[in-house]
């Protein structure tokens, strides 16, 4: 079943999208080219933007008549950007827990996650110190642990090394599988969206093709 | 009491030659400022002039009218002076901190005239330059706050979206940017009270005890504008913020900063 489609959408004239829809309870990897509005459509489905025209369907109901707070917390948004506090990865759970007005999960839970997520670091180090590649990780985790119906993913693995990508991408599609959660993806990493890809969507038109 | 020495002309023009120094510091260290202190202090000096006799005028013919276009102006000028410091405000923001600015500071002022001086508040000899303090301070603190608010939000852009895709409310993520911002606008007045007849005698009492008012006397309107100017200060970078915030997100709980 479509969880969601995407019908005529343009954005600020800049990008137009083919139709296409994504399907509930898949992984659905998204490749094209620089430009091609990769993450500006991660933002059109979670309504962190708007499109212009066209009209965006969730569960078969247009995006605007939902509420966008309950939406985003349904379809969590991984941007590439990955913002943690300067604390440990602890607080760091806190902090955005706090910001969700939501309980803590069990220690146990959060070690679940972070394991999940290759991402079990020392619980006193700060996430200042960490590297790009292990702030992205435990960043992941704390989304995880939110419990999304919809996880998407903007290049989860730019900082990583091939090895642990694979590892990493296995683990989330596996925790995904088990827990119904419909994953979409953003990668470069063609071999990567073959391995792990119910689906793979390209945002480029077919004469362009690379 | 003694009477105040009025100054002679020659001997007020030595001042000046003080700025000289200024400008020979400014040389030594590079600060391309040099433009600004000569127009600032021709500016000072031609407004000052103005103003001493416009206000000369108005107390010799004192009439409400004259009191209540003196403030307006002043109003007016202080609204203009804190959006001209802080752009890239959307309009419906500038109307909230115009509407604070004058509320707050029109309240303040009648309470003080009003209830702690107790005289008309048509009376120009304590009406304009009460307000006017109350008034300049209320512009400091809205334009610090204001752009300490504005800045932290630039420079915080990714903690910003990261908290907006993980569905935290507009509310909930800016709420502590006012509140920070509001410290920040508050703390040079809250340390200024700190210093005050120790390391300073402030502006209004150093006046008043040159004119011959007894220093009791002086401190008393010292203390009194200086707790006013904390009130206004607070009031009016609360008002701007807490109400302005709201203008930064639309029904969609997106967040724009122009």
């Amino acid at each position: 079943m479509a969880l969601f489609s995407i019908k005529n959408v343009n954005f600020k004239n800049i990008v137009k999208y083919k139709d296409f829809e994504i399907k509930e309870n898949k992984a659905t990897f998204i490749k094209g080219k620089s430009g091609a509005g990769k993450s500006t459509l991660l933002k059109l489905l979670n309504a962190a933007l708007t499109a212009d025209s066209g009209k965006i369907l969730y569960n078969n109901k247009a995006l605007e008549s939902y509420d966008t707070i309950t939406l985003r917390r349904e379809v969590m948004l991984v941007s590439q950007n990955v913002f943690l506090f300067d604390e440990t990865i602890e607080d760091n759970f806190k902090e955005f827990y706090n910001y969700r007005e939501q309980p803590l999960p069990s220690y146990d839970k959060i070690k679940e996650y972070l394991e999940i997520c290759l991402a079990l670091f020392s619980s006193s180090v700060n996430c200042r110190e960490l590297s790009g590649g292990e702030r992205q990780r435990v960043f992941l985790a704390i989304s995880l642990s939110l419990n999304p119906k919809v996880l998407m993913l903007d290049e989860p693995t730019s900082a990583l090394d091939e090895k642990t990508s694979g590892e990493l991408m296995g683990n989330i599609k596996n925790h995904c599988k088990e827990n119904n959660i419909t994953l979409i993806v953003i990668t470069h990493d063609s071999l990567l969206a073959e391995k792990y890809a119910d689906e793979i969507i390209s945002l480029d038109s077919e004469d362009d093709d690379e | 009491m003694n009477d105040l020495i009025v100054l002679n002309i020659w001997q007020f023009s030595a001042v000046y030659l003080l700025l000289i120094l200024v400008l020979l510091v400014m040389k030594r260290c590079k600060i391309s400022q040099s433009k600004l202190l000569v127009i600032g202090s021709i500016r000072m000096t031609v407004q000052l002039v103005l103003a001493g006799f416009v206000l000369t005028y108005i107390f010799e013919n004192p009439h409400p009218l004259f009191v209540i276009g003196y403030i307006s102006a002043m109003m007016a000028m202080s609204i203009h002076t804190v959006l001209s410091r802080n752009k890239g405000i959307n309009n419906r923001f500038k109307l909230i901190i115009a509407v604070s600015l004058v509320g707050t500071g029109v309240t303040i002022t009648l309470f003080f005239i009003l209830g702690v001086v107790g005289v008309s508040f048509f009376n120009p000899q304590y009406t304009i330059p009460i307000s006017g303090m109350i008034m300049g301070n209320a512009m400091t603190g809205v334009s610090l706050g204001l752009k300490t608010f504005t800045e932290n939000i630039k420079v915080e852009q990714s903690k910003i979206s990261t908290l907006i895709n993980m569905g935290a409310t507009p509310k909930r993520i800016l709420i502590p940017f006012v509140n920070k911002a509001i410290e920040t606008a508050l703390l040079p007045t809250l340390n200024s009270m700190l210093g005050m007849g120790i390391i300073s005698l402030p502006g209004m009492m150093t006046g008043q005890i040159l004119a011959g008012t007894l220093p009791i006397t002086a401190i008393l309107y010292q203390i009194a504008i200086m707790v006013a100017i904390t009130t206004v200060t607070c009031l009016a970078v609360f008002c701007s913020l807490y109400f302005g915030y709201r203008t930064l997100y639309n029904s969609q709980n997106q967040i724009t900063v122009e």
